[in-house]
């Protein structure tokens, strides 16, 4: 199904509806396109059959008041893209959205931002991987048992205590890997178990 | 002496408005409940009618979509002659049984608080 437009007789009332449908589509953005494209035709819809019933008058009107009781689009549409955004997010396990639910997410309850804490710190992970190839006696695995035990950078030179070696890369990306999905899923966990008890 | 009857106000207006956002999924289940269906710019019409509550009526398509995922309300899209279609809900039959703990709920609730009142 598409979105069909409203027609308006006078400029103004199409300058401002216009307007209002480009916060509505800025607002929504991070969505799937099925989710925003559901949501803009909704409100389209509602302001349409509010037309519907208070039309007749002074068409900038009764536009502006069907604007203002809808509220504005940032406000109202807040809560529905940070659900829909967390539901994405756990459904498909894509980095980029549960980063982005997270962020949407932050305000509504301080677990939300002990997972965002999680998730930079496996960026670290990442950064040592890096790390690796430019300083490689310096990052690695140094264990030598009662004396050191390091995952990481030394800034000390234990180089003998090495005891990855290039391994150390595949093992950290794998690490990644397997907290990710794990961290994942414990989100995926929390939705579902929030949702059962409301 | 001034003073505190507007902070009483202030306190109360708040509450009303918790009031109000708690029950407003409790009002949209009873007003879905006989298996009519109804579109959003029509619920909240008859939110208004039948309840003296005034919601940003913006609020209330986030809170359908909560009711979806949690499979209490369905919805689908109909058509219209004019080119926009609505979008119509319809309670489930988990829906309905939702509906039956919180208005046994509310009844317990509504009893004590007569009776501590008293």
């Amino acid at each position: 199904m598409k979105f069909k437009a409203i027609a308006f007789k006078e400029k103004s009332s199409e300058r401002i509806y216009r307007d209002y449908i480009s916060r509505i589509q800025k607002v929504t953005k991070a969505l799937p396109e099925k989710d925003q494209n559901e949501i803009l035709m909704e409100l389209n819809s509602h302001i349409y059959e509010d037309l519907q019933q208070h039309g007749g008058g002074n068409e900038i009107e009764s536009l502006l008041n069907v604007l203002e009781k809808l509220g504005r689009p940032e406000e109202i549409l807040q809560p529905l893209v940070a659900d829909k955004k967390m539901e994405q997010a756990t459904r498909t396990f894509n980095p980029v959205h549960v980063i982005k639910a997270l962020v949407y997410n932050v305000t509504n309850g301080i677990s939300y931002f002990i997972f965002l804490i999680l998730y930079v710190l496996l960026l670290g992970f990442v950064i040592l991987i890096g790390a690796k190839f430019i300083y490689p006696d310096h990052v690695g695995l140094f264990y030598n048992p009662g004396h050191v035990f390091i995952y990481g950078v030394s800034s000390a030179d234990y180089h003998q205590f090495e005891v990855l070696g290039n391994w150390f890369v595949p093992v950290t990306m794998l690490l990644t890997v397997v907290v990710y999905f794990i961290l994942t899923f414990l989100l995926k966990l929390k939705q579902t178990l929030k949702r059962s008890r409301n | 002496m001034l003073y505190i009857c507007t902070m009483n106000e202030e306190f109360v207006n708040k509450w009303i408005s918790q009031v109000k956002k708690g029950t407003l999924t409790f009002i949209v289940l009873n007003i879905l409940k006989d298996g009519k269906e109804f579109y959003g710019y029509d619920l909240i019409t008859e939110i208004k009618k039948a309840t003296a509550i005034e919601i940003a009526e913006g609020t209330l398509y986030p809170l359908m979509n909560r009711l979806k995922t949690d499979g209490l309300i369905d919805s689908k899209w109909v058509e219209q002659t004019s080119g926009i279609p609505r979008k119509y809900y319809h309670i489930t039959e988990e829906g309905k049984k939702t509906l039956k703990i919180m208005s046994d709920y509310w009844v317990n609730l509504n009893n004590s608080i007569s009776n501590l009142s008293k």
